[in-house]
């Protein structure tokens, strides 16, 4: 029984696992912290997923877990992970590279977005993974009017930095 | 363009720029340990219960000591006793049934009351532990004073002298010189802590509920 519930959720995760990969990203800023992060989501969503009953889809109910793990419960740890190929993997931003000035104001986006609370980052990435507001008040906590102004505010604080 | 709008067009590309990890490698975390604070809240939270039980069985063992005066009967002893573990029994149970309640699949928000109302069970029950031990040193310092040679030779010095107030007086102020080094050492050790360890949780809290006041 253990055995078909741990192969069943392995099996999820990896179809799912960019969705942990894009909190990490947001979350973290080098690669020794993401894998460490990705670790205790991965764990969370194991000792969660007995109770996972199918009804929600299984990417929403990753969303929830996995920011709850890096604004809540992650705890910074200097543990090695054994992964070789994952180590040696550099994220870089994707752009048309006709276009430098587009690639230059998202190399300044992307580092806009880091330098955001935790909260702010948990509604950008909703927000980037085409969530409605009533899906992100649902998964932070707060009222849909209040996900809308925080949101705006973000915004504001982006093109701020994008135009000082 | 909106710079959300641009940021999403390109976080939409970023699908096959991430590592993709194999099933074993999945597999094999799910198999390590979490290091989520919550497993931390816990440990220590554990630790205060088996250090107060502690301390609580060690005030009890010298007030035995002090049994010749007839302390075993001494009914204010033996109701604070059965009054401590009383306390301790529901504090345990209160602490044990809010972090039953802690679920990841719970909005952040409501994740993080529950965190830290497990918490606050701990703390009230240090605080009760705190009180009963200046109760507790109180109730047994006329025991002690009687029992101990040395102080009982000085009392004997002070009341022929008649510096009896005195004498009283210079007791009660190194009692309290003492609990109140005691108490803030740990009070210290508390804050140190949870400072490190909540201290992230309680500025994303803040962060939220600042938005239901605004």
């Amino acid at each position: 029984m253990d055995k078909a519930l741990e192969h069943s959720f392995v099996e999820l995760l990896e179809k799912h696992q960019n969705i942990v990969h894009k909190v990490c990203r947001l979350y973290t800023n080098n690669q020794d912290a993401h894998n460490d992060l990705f670790q205790e989501i991965t764990i969370q969503l194991w000792k969660a997923y007995p109770k996972f009953r199918g009804d929600a889809k299984f990417s929403t109910w990753m969303y929830r877990v996995g920011l709850n793990t890096a604004i809540t419960l992650y705890r910074k740890s200097k543990r090695s992970i054994k992964t070789q190929e994952f180590e040696s993997v550099q994220f870089k931003i994707k752009s048309e590279p006709y276009d430098d000035t587009e690639e230059q104001q998202l190399k300044q986006l992307y580092k806009g977005v880091h330098q955001l609370n935790d909260i702010e980052k948990a509604l950008v990435f909703l927000y980037l993974e085409d969530k409605n507001y009533s899906e992100i008040s649902e998964t932070l906590g707060i009222t849909e009017v209040n996900a809308r102004v925080k949101m705006n505010r973000v915004k504001k604080k982006l093109r701020t930095i994008l135009n000082p | 363009m909106d710079e959300l709008e641009l940021l999403k067009k390109d976080w939409k590309k970023e699908d096959k720029v991430y590592p993709k990890l194999s099933y074993n490698e999945i597999y094999n975390m799910i198999l390590s340990k979490s290091s989520s604070i919550v497993k931390w809240i816990f440990i220590i939270s554990m630790l205060e219960f088996v250090f107060w039980l502690f301390i609580s069985f060690g005030l009890k063992a010298s007030g035995f000591n002090l049994e010749l005066d007839g302390m075993e009967q001494n009914f204010g002893f033996i109701a604070i006793s059965i009054f401590s573990y009383a306390i301790l029994a529901y504090f345990f149970y209160r602490f044990y049934t809010n972090y039953k309640t802690i679920n990841t699949t719970d909005s952040a928000k409501t994740l993080m009351e529950n965190i830290l109302k497990t918490r606050r069970t701990v703390k009230q029950y240090v605080f009760f532990n705190l009180f009963v031990l200046v109760v507790g040193v109180a109730y047994m310092m006329p025991y002690a004073i009687k029992q101990d040679e040395s102080s009982r030779a000085l009392l004997e010095t002070a009341q022929a002298n008649g510096e009896l107030f005195k004498y009283y007086a210079g007791i009660a102020i190194v009692t309290i010189i003492g609990l109140a080094i005691a108490i803030s050492v740990l009070l210290l050790f508390y804050w140190l802590i949870y400072g490190i360890l909540l201290k992230r949780l309680n500025r994303n809290y803040y962060e939220l509920k600042k938005l239901e006041v605004e």
